[in-house]
C-alpha cells in the first residue's frame, strides 16, 4: 500500500508514532502527483514549495509531541474556490485571473490551526456550476476508475484525488450534491454538512443559501476527523450556526441497532434511474438492516419539484453574487473595452464559460421584475415545503437514505450539450440542501464495474449519526477499499 | 413664472432622504467610518467585494434606527429583511447594494412641520413617513479631471459600506417650502436624538425628491419626476420650484409628463431629464441569503422608548410653557441640542422664572460673544453654572446690569470665578447710602436743569441723573438705591 493510499486515521497514528514524517507523506503526494496524478487532472495548483516548509514544521511539532490536531503535518487539498491568503483562487473560471486574495477563508484558517498541510487546490466546474468538473479552464477532470468518465462535480477534483490515493482527504464544496455526488461516481465518502455548520466566509459564493463546505475522504471515520475540525461557529458569517460541535469520532460506535431508516420511494421511482443502481442501493440498505438497522416507507411528496426549485433559488442567487466580477478590481478585464459598458459586457462574456453564462441569464430572468413571484417566490415556498416534508419525514425515522445519484459516472461529453440531462443528475442530493440537512454519500457497491453511491440524509445538525450509520456499514463492508485499477494502491 | 403656475396646478411633493448614521464602523464591515481620509484608506476586504466575503451586522444601527421610529411616531418592525439591490457600477463593488425592500426596519410615522400661513400666524402641517430602511452606502466615483489627469473615472471606497437610513415621506408636501421645513424638522430630530450627525456638505444628509402635479380641486396624482442628489437645503427648494415650473408649462401646454429621474443645474437653476422610465434599472430585489432577517426583540424597543432624549416638538413646549419663552426664542434652541443643554443647565441653577432672561444672556449676548472670538460653545470658558452664578450676582444685587455684561466677556474669553473677579476688577455694585449720596449729591449739583424740570414733573430727567451717577461710580452704583436717593434729594 503507497503512503498516501494510507487513511487519514492510519497517517495520523503513523506520524504520532513517528513511524512516518509529514515531509515522508507529502513526498509521496508529489511522487504520485508527478506519476499518475495528472492524468486525472484533479489538481490545479500544487504548492510543493510552501507545502514543504509546513511539513518541515508539522514534524516538528510531531516529534516535540505538541501537534496541533489529529491531522496536524497530515497532506490535503482544498476546493479551488476557498481562498487562501497570497495563492491565487480561480474556481476554474478566467474571469478570477490573477486574483490572489488578501485573506485566508474560514476552512483554510481551520486546516492550518489544525496544522494540516495544503498541498494545493483541487479542480471543479466553474464557479462550482456543474455535475461534471467539465466545466474548468484547468480542463476536465478525469475518473481514476474509467479516464473517459467524469468524475461528477463540481467536487471532481476532489473526489478524484481521495479516490486516486493522492490525498487522504480534501475539502469541496456542496450546493446542489457538489461533494455527494463526486464522492459517489469515484467511490469515496463526500459528506455535505448541515447549512450553516462549516463557515462560509471565504467560500466563493455560488448560491449563498445552499452553499455548504464539507469533507471528502476514503472513510466515515476520516470524514469524521475533518468535520471535526471545520464545524463550528463563525462571527463573520451571519448564517453560521452557534450550537456546540459534538465529538464525531466518538460516535463511531459501529452500533446501528434500532436505527429506523426511512426509504422515501419517490426516489426509488424516479424516471430514469438505473436498475443496476437501484438494486446495488437496496442491497447496500439491506446489509444496514443486517446490522440491527429499521426500514420504514416514508414520502417526501414534494421531491418532484426540487429541481425546478434548486435551479430557480441557485440560479437567482449566483445572478447576483457574480455580478461583482466585473472587470472593475480584480480578475479579466477586456482588453478590447474602450467604455464602461464595453468594459462589463466583454470582460464578462470573456471571462465566464457556458455554463455559468447560462446560469446568469436565467438567475437574472427569474428575479426580474414580472417574474420574480411566479419563479422566485414559488421557488421558494416549494423550498419551505420541501423542508417540512423532510420534518415529517424525521418523526418516524432517523435517517433516510437514497441513491446518490440516479447512474454511475458518464462518459465525459456525454452530458455536456444537453444541460437539462446534466441538471436532473442532481435529483436526489438537491433537495438536502433546499432543506439545509446533512447528507452523507458512501461507496454501496459497484454498478457496471463503476462504483455506486447510498446517501443517507439525517435531521438538521445530526451528523453524528449519519457518520455512525457510515462507519457501521463500512465496518462490513470492503466497497471502500476497492481501489481503480492501475492506481497508487 | 411659478405663482401663475400655482393658480392652476397644485404641487404634490414627497422626500426621499438618505442619512449617515452616527457609528463608528461600517454597516457590514469592521472598516471605520471617518470622513475626508485619503481614498480608500477605510476599506475593509468586505467593503472591496472581494471573492468569499460575507456581511456582518452592526449591531449599533438597530437601536439608531429603533430611535427615529419613536421619533416620527412610526412602527418599529421587529422583523425586517435586508435585500439585494442589483445594478452594476464601478463604486459599488459587490454589484448590488444591501439595503431593505419589502420588510424595512420602520413604517407609518409622521412628523409636525410649521409655516407661516396667509395671515403670517404659524400653521402647523402634519407630514407622513411611509418607511425608513437601513442600507449601505456605495463608495464615490471622481470624474473630475484636476483629480484622475483626464485618465478614466476614479473610485473611493471609503464610503462604500456606511450606514445609512432612507427615510420616504408620503407625498403630503404641497409647496417647495413646506419641503424645505421638513427637511429642517427632520435634521433636527436626527441631531437631537443622536442617530446622524446629518451635515449636509459632508454628504451625511441627501434628498430626493418626487414632483407632480394635479389640477386645483382634483384628487388623482398626476405622473411624476424624481429630482435626483439635492445636495444643500437651497438646491431642494430651488429644484422643486424648476420642477413644479417646467411640469406647469409642459400641462399648460397640454402636453403630459414623462416619468423620468430628473437632475439640477444650480447654474442655470433648471432641470433636465437623466433617464427616462423606459431606460430604468430593474433592481430584482430579491432577499439577501447572506443575512438573517433582523429580529428586534420588543422589550429593547422599550428600553430605547425609556431613553429616548426630548424630542425637539416636546422641548418646544416645555421651553415656551414652563419657561415664558417666545416661540422664536424656544426654536433656535431646539435646533441646536447644545444649546438647548447649555439653557437647561443655567435655568436649572436660576429656576424657571428667570428663563426668559437667561435665554436673552445665551441667545444674544453668549452667541455675540462666541462669534467675536470664534469660539464653539463647548470651548467657551463661560459654563453653564459660571453663568448662572454671574446672574445670582445681579439678582442679588451685587453687580448692575451693566457691569455684568462687562464681567460677561471677560468670563467667556478668560474664565474665572466671576464673584471674585467682580471683586478683582472692582465691578462689586455700591448699594451703601451714604457712599452713594456724595455722587448723587454731585449729580444734581452739576446738572440743575435736569433737577429743575424733574421737579416739575419730567420724569425722564430722573433717568438722565441716573445715567449721571452711574458715570461717577463706573457703573457700580445700584439702580434702586440711587432713584431712591435722588428721588428724596430732589424732594420727590
Amino acid at each position: 500500500m503507497s503512503l498516501p493510499a494510507l487513511t487519514l486515521a492510519l497517517q495520523a497514528a503513523q506520524l504520532s508514532s513517528r513511524e512516518l514524517s509529514s515531509c515522508d507523506l507529502l513526498d509521496a503526494v508529489l511522487g504520485a502527483h508527478a506519476g499518475r496524478g495528472d492524468e486525472a487532472n484533479a489538481v490545479v495548483g500544487l504548492r510543493a514549495e510552501a507545502a514543504r516548509a509546513e511539513a518541515v514544521e508539522a514534524d516538528e511539532r510531531l516529534t516535540r509531541g505538541e501537534p496541533l490536531s489529529r491531522i496536524d503535518g497530515i497532506p490535503v487539498l482544498i476546493k479551488d474556490n476557498m481562498v487562501q491568503r497570497g495563492e491565487e483562487t480561480t474556481c476554474a473560471s478566467r474571469i478570477l485571473e490573477g486574483f490572489v486574495s488578501p485573506y485566508d477563508s474560514a476552512a483554510v484558517t481551520c486546516l492550518r490551526e489544525a496544522g494540516a498541510v495544503i498541498v494545493g487546490r483541487s479542480n471543479m466546474d466553474e464557479f462550482a456550476m456543474g455535475s461534471s468538473t467539465e466545466n474548468s479552464i484547468h480542463g476536465p477532470s478525469r475518473n481514476p476508475w474509467d479516464l473517459e468518465r467524469s468524475p461528477g462535480g463540481s467536487s471532481g477534483g476532489a473526489a478524484a484525488s481521495v479516490a486516486s490515493g493522492l490525498v487522504a482527504g480534501a475539502l469541496g464544496s456542496d450546493t446542489g450534491g457538489s461533494i455527494r455526488q463526486p464522492a459517489a461516481f469515484c467511490g469515496v465518502v463526500g459528506m455535505k454538512p448541515t447549512y450553516g455548520r462549516v463557515s462560509r466566509w471565504g467560500l466563493v459564493a455560488f448560491a449563498s443559501s445552499l452553499d455548504q463546505i464539507g469533507p471528502l475522504a476514503r472513510t466515515a471515520e476520516d470524514a469524521a476527523i475533518l468535520l471535526g475540525i471545520l464545524a463550528g461557529h463563525d462571527p463573520r458569517d451571519s448564517t453560521s450556526l452557534a450550537e456546540p460541535v459534538p465529538d464525531y469520532c466518538s460516535a463511531l460506535d459501529g452500533d446501528v441497532r434500532g436505527l429506523r431508516i426511512g426509504i422515501p420511494k419517490e426516489f426509488f421511482e424516479a424516471e430514469g434511474a438505473d436498475p443496476v443502481v437501484l438494486e446495488v442501493v437496496r442491497e447496500a440498505i439491506a446489509e444496514l438492516e443486517r446490522a440491527g438497522a429499521k426500514t420504514l416507507a416514508v414520502t417526501l411528496p414534494h421531491t418532484p419539484y426540487a429541481i425546478a426549485a434548486y435551479y430557480l433559488i441557485a440560479t437567482a442567487e449566483a445572478s447576483s453574487n457574480l455580478a461583482r466580477y466585473d472587470g472593475a478590481r480584480y480578475g479579466h478585464r477586456s482588453k478590447k473595452a474602450r467604455t464602461l459598458s464595453e468594459m462589463y459586457t466583454l470582460s464578462r462574456s470573456e471571462g465566464f464559460g457556458t455554463e455559468v453564462k447560462r446560469r446568469i441569464l436565467l438567475g437574472t430572468y427569474v428575479l426580474s421584475a414580472g417574474y420574480y413571484d411566479a419563479y422566485y417566490r414559488k421557488a421558494q415556498q416549494v423550498r419551505t415545503l420541501l423542508r417540512s416534508d423532510f420534518e415529517k419525514a424525521f418523526e418516524v425515522c432517523d435517517v433516510i437514505a437514497t441513491p446518490t445519484s440516479p447512474e454511475v459516472a458518464f462518459r465525459i461529453g456525454e452530458k455536456s450539450d444537453d444541460p437539462l440531462k446534466m441538471y436532473l443528475s442532481d435529483i436526489y442530493t438537491v433537495s438536502a440542501n433546499l432543506a439545509g440537512i446533512p447528507g452523507i454519500s458512501i461507496p454501496a457497491g459497484f454498478a457496471h464495474e463503476l462504483p455506486v453511491g447510498l446517501q443517507v440524509l439525517g435531521r438538521s445538525l445530526d451528523e453524528a449519526t449519519l457518520l455512525r450509520a457510515a462507519d457501521t456499514f463500512q465496518r462490513r463492508t470492503d466497497h471502500h477499499a476497492q481501489t481503480p485499477r492501475g492506481w497508487l494502491r | 413664472m411659478i405663482e401663475e403656475t400655482l393658480e392652476r396646478w397644485e404641487p404634490v411633493i414627497g422626500l426621499e432622504v438618505h442619512t449617515h448614521l452616527a457609528t463608528k464602523s461600517k454597516l457590514f464591515s469592521p472598516a471605520p467610518v471617518e470622513y475626508g481620509d485619503a481614498p480608500n484608506h477605510r476599506v475593509h476586504v468586505i467593503d472591496l467585494g472581494l471573492p468569499g466575503v460575507l456581511p456582518v451586522l452592526n449591531e449599533r444601527v438597530v437601536e439608531l434606527a429603533i430611535r427615529l421610529g419613536i421619533a416620527v411616531h412610526a412602527e418599529v418592525n421587529l422583523r425586517s429583511v435586508f435585500a439585494r439591490k442589483n445594478y452594476f457600477y464601478p463604486d459599488l463593488p459587490k454589484g448590488y447594494q444591501i439595503s431593505q425592500y419589502e420588510d424595512p426596519v420602520v413604517s407609518n410615522g409622521w412628523l409636525d412641520i410649521e409655516l407661516p400661513g396667509d395671515d403670517g400666524q404659524l400653521e402647523t402641517r402634519r407630514i407622513g413617513i411611509t418607511r425608513a430602511h437601513l442600507e449601505e452606502d456605495a463608495g464615490k466615483s471622481i470624474h473630475d479631471d484636476a483629480v484622475t489627469k483626464g485618465r478614466g473615472t476614479h473610485v473611493d471606497l471609503n464610503r462604500s459600506g456606511v450606514p445609512l437610513l432612507e427615510i420616504v415621506s408620503e407625498p403630503d408636501l404641497r409647496s417647495a417650502s413646506e419641503a424645505g421645513a421638513y427637511l429642517r424638522a427632520l435634521r433636527s430630530i436626527l441631531r437631537t436624538i443622536g442617530v446622524s450627525e446629518a451635515d449636509m456638505e459632508k454628504g451625511q444628509f441627501r434628498c430626493d425628491a418626487n414632483v407632480s402635479l394635479r389640477a386645483i380641486g382634483t384628487e388623482p396624482f398626476g405622473t411624476r419626476t424624481e429630482l435626483k442628489n439635492l445636495n444643500s437645503f437651497r438646491y431642494v427648494e430651488a429644484a422643486i420650484e424648476a420642477e413644479i415650473e417646467r411640469q406647469g408649462e409642459i400641462l399648460d401646454e397640454g402636453g403630459s409628463i414623462v416619468q423620468a429621474t430628473m437632475a439640477f443645474d444650480p447654474d442655470t437653476q433648471t432641470t433636465r431629464v437623466l433617464r427616462t422610465k423606459e431606460n430604468a434599472d430593474d433592481y430584482r430585489y430579491f432577499p439577501d441569503p447572506d443575512l438573517i432577517p433582523l429580529l428586534i426583540p420588543a422589550d429593547e424597543v422599550e428600553r430605547v422608548r425609556r431613553e429616548m432624549p426630548e424630542l425637539p416638538d416636546a422641548k418646544l413646549a416645555r421651553f415656551v410653557g414652563d419657561f415664558g419663552l417666545g416661540q422664536a426664542d424656544a426654536r433656535q434652541f431646539t435646533e441646536s441640542q447644545e444649546l438647548a443643554e447649555y439653557f437647561d443647565r443655567v435655568v436649572a441653577r436660576t429656576g424657571a422664572e428667570r428663563a426668559k432672561e437667561v435665554a436673552k444672556w445665551i441667545l444674544r449676548d453668549l452667541l455675540q460673544a462666541l462669534k467675536q472670538l470664534d469660539l464653539s460653545l463647548e470651548a467657551s470658558a463661560l459654563t453653564p453654572d459660571k453663568l448662572a452664578a454671574l446672574l445670582e450676582l445681579v439678582e442679588k444685587g451685587r453687580l448692575t446690569p451693566r457691569n455684568a455684561r462687562d464681567l460677561f466677556a471677560l468670563l467667556v474669553e478668560h474664565g474665572g470665578d466671576p464673584e471674585s473677579l467682580m471683586v478683582e476688577r472692582g465691578l462689586e455694585a455700591v448699594s451703601d447710602e451714604g457712599a452713594l449720596e456724595v455722587a448723587v449729591q454731585e449729580a444734581i449739583d452739576a446738572n440743575p436743569k435736569a433737577a429743575e424740570s424733574y421737579r416739575a414733573g419730567d420724569q425722564k430727567s430722573l433717568n438722565f441723573l441716573m445715567g449721571q451717577v452711574m458715570k461717577k461710580t463706573q457703573g457700580k452704583a445700584d439702580a434702586g438705591t440711587t432713584r431712591k436717593l435722588l428721588a428724596a434729594k430732589l424732594g420727590g
